[in-house]
This record gives structure tokens, C-alpha cells and sequence, in this order.
């Protein structure tokens, strides 16, 4: 089932990107990979300043005065999903039945999930009429999770072309991890 | 007088045939993905500093970023080590590319503007009004230099002439 989603989504793409003809110019795709380590930038450096305050670095500072870099950081992000689809609109094959990319996909929903976590456990200790200056530990745990995830978001990314699909033989697991064309 | 003696000698040693060709992949791969995490670092949180200096979180005083200081000099010297690594292991790639030069220059520009920064907001009065302006020059040629350095080296892929000597 999951096999045939992949099959049926590189598939559509091929026929339909959009962008592809466009990123098989001579430098579209090195540009579109230099926007993404900018977006990487701005987005560890907004996202992992606000995880460290959590953590109680720079203790002194309101945590509420530190979270008005998280749109920075959301910017990056968006920086990172624009210039991320470019790439896999263009090589869809190349990402969808990368085991490296499924990880990556993985820990971007769980730096997700986590991020949203923090909100609901945790805004009125840190954003209510009487913020209290050191994070509570639920709140230490999520920002460590947080620090963790895009780290290994980064390492994925950094990894996929190290595990390229290649033909498929023999046997395959829940997700293709190689071309089955 | 070249310097192709010497490239030979390098990608000869043990090292360079570690990192080169390996098959673990705490070799090349892994020395990459360590320089990708202390690009991160070291480039997102000046660019921070630099963000806050030019009005971003304003509530966030300029003197607290020197506690986040050690994470972002931990960042840079994980890249000094890790691209001096991927240096000893493609040494003809990067030194006969100008590109990899412009890179290590604006990374050097962007330490110095850093530092430079750094002594201004310890230094007292950040809201003399002639303070305030210095920090907000050094903050954009901050930026510039490391958005200058971070393309800069993701085009080192594309640009050389050479990959081996």
C-alpha cells in the first residue's frame, strides 16, 4: 500500500513538476541549495537560541523577551520547505524511496509535534502574568527534543546523497528504500 | 613553483586516505554532517546577535548574548576541525578553487566583525547614539559576510577545476 503511494507520487510529479525544467538550468540548483543552508541558519539560530534560554542559558532575560525570535526562526523554515520542494520536484525518485530522507520527514513531525507540545504544557508558566524565569522541566525536556530533532534533521539532510535508491532486488521493507522502475 | 608536490604528498597520507576512502560513515559523511551542525550554530547565532542588534526581540538586553556566545565559538571551532579534515582530504579540490579563499576570507571578515561587536557591547553604552550606529554597521556586514560565506562554500561542489593533484 505505502509502496504503491511512493510509486504513484514520483510518478505524478515526473509528469507535472512544475519547477523541473527550471532547476535543470545551470545554477538553479546550487542556488536553491545555498537558500537552504541560509534557511538552516536562520532557523537553528532563531529556534536553538529560544531551546537554550528554555534550557537556562542567559537566565537572567524574560523567556517571553527571547520567543520574539521564533518567527525568524518560522521564516527559515519557511525558507527550507520552498527551497526543499524544489529539490524533491525536481529528483522526486531521489527523495521519496531515500531511507535518509524518510528519517529526515520523520524528525521534521517530531520537532513539529514537540514544538506544539510546548505551547499547550507550558504557555501560561512562561508567557502568563507571572512568567516565572526558569523554565519548568517539562519545558527543559521539550526544548532538549527540540535541539535533538533539528540536529538530526540536519544530519539526514547532510546524509542523503550518501544513501541514494538504488534498483530494487529481493526483499523490500515497509517503505521502498530503492527504484523499483 | 607549484604546490603540486606537496597536494601529492597530502592525499598520500593516511589521513587523507581515512577521510577520502573509508567506508564508515563516520568518515566523509560524518565529518560533513558535523560541519552542516557547526555552520548552524556558529552562522545562526551571529546572525542572531546580528538580528538583535538591528532591533529583533529589542526587549532581549545585548549584553545577555554572551552567555550564548560559547555555543556559537564551540560551533566555529567544530568547523575548524571538520573543515580542516575535508581540507586534508580533498586538498587539490578546495586550494586551487578562488572560491574556497573567498569563503575562508569572509569567515574571516565575519570573526573579526563578531569580535569587534562583542567588545563594543561590553564596553558600556550601547545606546550612545554613536555606539548604537558602529553596532548596526558591523551587524549588516555581519550578515552579508556570512550569507557571502555559507553560499560561498556550498558552491565549492560546483565550481572546482581540480579533484585531485
Amino acid at each position: 500500500m505505502v509502496h504503491s503511494l511512493q510509486v504513484w507520487l514520483v510518478a505524478a510529479i515526473e509528469r507535472h513538476s512544475p519547477v523541473a525544467d527550471v532547476m535543470r538550468t545551470a545554477w538553479a540548483w546550487p542556488l536553491a541549495e545555498s537558500l537552504h543552508f541560509l534557511g538552516l541558519c536562520l532557523l537553528v539560530g532563531a529556534i536553538g537560541s529560544f531551546d537554550l534560554r528554555l534550557l537556562g542559558v542567559a537566565r537572567s532575560v524574560p523567556i517571553a523577551a527571547v520567543h520574539r525570535l521564533i518567527p525568524w526562526g518560522l521564516l527559515g523554515f519557511a525558507i527550507n520547505i520552498g527551497s526543499g520542494l524544489l529539490f524533491v520536484l525536481t529528483e522526486p525518485d531521489q527523495y521519496i524511496y531515500n531511507p535518509s530522507f524518510h528519517l529526515k520527514v520523520l524528525f521534521l513531525g517530531i520537532a513539529g509535534v514537540n514544538a506544539s507540545l510546548f505551547y499547550v504544557t507550558s504557555f501560561r508558566q512562561v508567557f502568563g502574568a507571572a512568567p516565572s524565569l526558569d523554565a519548568p522541566r517539562r519545558a527543559k525536556l521539550i526544548a532538549l527534543i527540540s535541539l535533538s530533532a533539528w540536529i538530526a534533521v540536519i544530519v539526514c539532510g547532510r546524509m542523503l546523497t550518501f544513501y541514494r535508491p538504488g534498483p530494487c532486488v529481493g526483499d523490500r521493507g515497509v517503505l521502498l528504500t530503492c527504484n523499483p522502475d | 613553483m607549484s604546490i603540486d608536490p606537496f597536494l601529492v604528498w597530502l592525499e598520500s597520507s593516511a589521513l587523507s586516505e581515512w577521510v577520502v576512502g573509508s567506508e564508515s560513515m563516520l568518515a566523509f559523511p560524518g565529518i560533513l554532517a558535523l560541519h552542516a551542525i557547526g555552520m548552524a550554530f556558529a552562522a545562526g547565532l551571529a546572525a542572531v546577535l546580528d538580528l538583535r542588534i538591528l532591533g529583533v526581540a529589542a526587549a532581549v538586553p545585548l549584553t545577555a548574548f554572551r552567555r550564548f556566545l560559547p555555543v556559537l565559538w564551540a560551533g566555529f571551532w567544530l568547523n575548524a576541525a571538520s573543515g580542516v579534515l575535508l581540507l586534508v582530504g580533498y586538498p587539490t579540490k578546495a586550494l586551487t578553487n578562488p572560491v574556497f579563499y573567498l569563503k575562508l576570507a569572509l569567515i574571516g571578515v565575519a570573526m573579526t566583525l563578531l569580535v569587534r561587536m562583542v567588545r563594543l557591547i561590553e564596553g558600556g553604552d550601547v545606546s550612545a547614539p554613536a555606539v548604537a550606529r558602529s553596532l548596526r554597521r558591523l551587524a549588516i556586514a555581519s550578515l552579508v559576510c556570512w550569507g557571502g560565506a555559507i553560499t560561498a562554500g556550498r558552491l565549492l561542489a560546483y565550481t572546482y577545476t581540480r579533484l585531485r593533484a
